[in-house]
């Protein structure tokens, strides 16, 4: 895609947001923002048992690029396994959003995916203490 | 140049004709002799929508020298105001989002390649949707122009060398001068290279420049855009020592930012003798052998 065209696609998803709103039934939510330039997205990710992506919706506001990149990266994402979300870096983002136009944009244009792999992070440190708490409650519990 | 009936209840401005209402831009957008110029921080706002008739000025691809850190030169200003149709006698206004902070940028690069008609839309984009005007996704193609550029006015742009001459003269000891720091306070502190947020890349060192006073650039509007009051800019500038008997030197990151405040200072004060340092902190911050001071 040339120049125009990398712009086209990033406003259509500003302007078509795919994914917006609030998740209800939503495994995990993570906010994340960029204060200084006044960016601010929330992430929502249903997770399935297979650890796979089910749903990804995301809220916010802020710069074109900044939401464009919660609509992309929401698309994104759903099937994916958890540890390809989290596989995915910066260049994804360059690829989806064209360089030239969001060289000068980078923490914007990656600020939903960012904030989805924390919500990830979040998400697996929260199983791991459930897991742990359960594991200690069997270990105490007095078998009959 | 269109007759300055520019309204300015605000008045008490300096210089008011610089000055416009969304009211009399949107009385002007079929006016020949006007041409609207929106230039944003957000560099795709443009494309979303823009005021009918209005061009777009990209400060990064539009204004910048591709290859070396400068702003285009002067035959490249000629040939960029051409292709937006700008003549010499064309009435500009420039508009944009966040207060107009990158709007004065490029107010301040046609000034300084002694564009004569310059004025400022007060509260910018946001204050033009915030009153429902119309938006437009149609891009205008203007009739190109034969455009002569002045040459680059010294008294209006500052160099390292500048900023280093007014620190040895002993002007800011002795009341004479004065530099004023535009970032935020974290960036003046030297707690962070770049604001809060932002990529903490740019300049080598943290801090401000020995000297020099903090006054951040947003302070000098209000929450819907506009610009405060001429006696709360006197009031924000004075109580800091930046006043206009002094010769002033504003510098922020890349320059953009004391462009606000330098037409702040120059237009709506009419503070004589102001400067703005675009090479800014991401220059003095990088150099060798430079005053620094930080305070955390």
């Amino acid at each position: 895609m040339d120049r125009q065209a990398f712009i086209e696609h990033i406003l259509d998803h500003y302007e078509h947001p795919r994914n917006r709103g609030r998740l209800e039934d939503a495994t995990v939510q993570l906010g994340g923002g960029n204060p200084g330039c006044g960016d601010l997205i929330t992430i929502y990710l249903k997770i399935g048992p297979d650890d796979r992506i089910e749903r990804a919706t995301f809220e916010g506001e802020g710069c074109t690029i900044s939401q464009a990149g919660g609509s992309i990266i929401t698309e994104m994402i759903e099937g994916m396994t958890l540890d390809e979300v989290k596989a995915l870096g910066t260049q994804t983002m360059i690829e989806e959003m064209g360089e030239e136009v969001v060289k000068s944009r980078v923490r914007c244009a990656t600020l939903a995916l960012g904030t989805a792999q924390a919500a990830i992070d979040e998400y697996r440190k929260s199983r791991d203490r459930a897991e742990v708490s359960a594991a200690t409650d069997r270990a105490e519990t007095p078998s009959s | 140049m269109v007759a300055t009936e520019t309204r300015q209840e605000q008045g008490g401005y300096a210089h008011a004709e610089v000055l416009v209402s969304t009211e009399w831009v949107a009385q002007h957008l079929n006016d020949p002799k006007v041409r609207i110029v929106e230039s944003d921080e957000d560099i795709l706002l443009y494309d979303v929508g823009h005021i009918p008739g209005a061009v777009k000025l990209d400060w990064h691809t539009d204004l910048q020298d591709p290859v070396e850190r400068d702003f285009i030169d002067k035959a490249g200003f000629e040939a960029l105001m051409s292709r937006v149709g700008i003549s010499n006698d064309t009435t500009v206004v420039f508009y944009g989002d966040k207060n107009n902070w990158y709007a004065c940028y490029t107010f301040w690069l046609f000034k300084y390649y002694g564009h004569e008609d310059c004025r400022v839309m007060d509260g910018g984009r946001a204050k033009w949707e915030a009153e429902g005007r119309p938006f437009t996704k149609d891009v205008p193609s203007y009739p190109p122009t034969t455009y002569k550029a002045k040459d680059p006015d010294p008294k209006i742009r500052a160099f390292r060398d500048d900023v280093m001459a007014m620190l040895q003269s002993g002007k800011i000891e002795a009341g004479q001068a004065a530099l004023v720091d535009v970032r935020s306070p974290q960036e003046y502190s030297g707690e962070v290279i770049h604001m809060i947020g932002y990529p903490q890349e740019g300049a080598q060192r943290a801090g401000h420049v020995k000297g020099a006073r903090n006054i951040p650039w947003g302070k000098a509007a209000n929450p819907d855009g506009t610009f405060k009051s001429p006696e709360e800019l006197r009031a924000l500038y004075e109580s800091e020592g930046i006043t206009p008997d002094k010769e002033v030197i504003a510098y922020c990151r890349i320059g953009e930012r004391s462009s606000h405040t330098w037409f702040v200072l120059t237009y709506l004060l009419g503070y004589p003798n102001v400067r703005n340092y675009d090479g800014s902190w991401t220059e003095w911050g990088s150099m060798v052998n430079v005053p620094i001071e930080k305070n955390v």
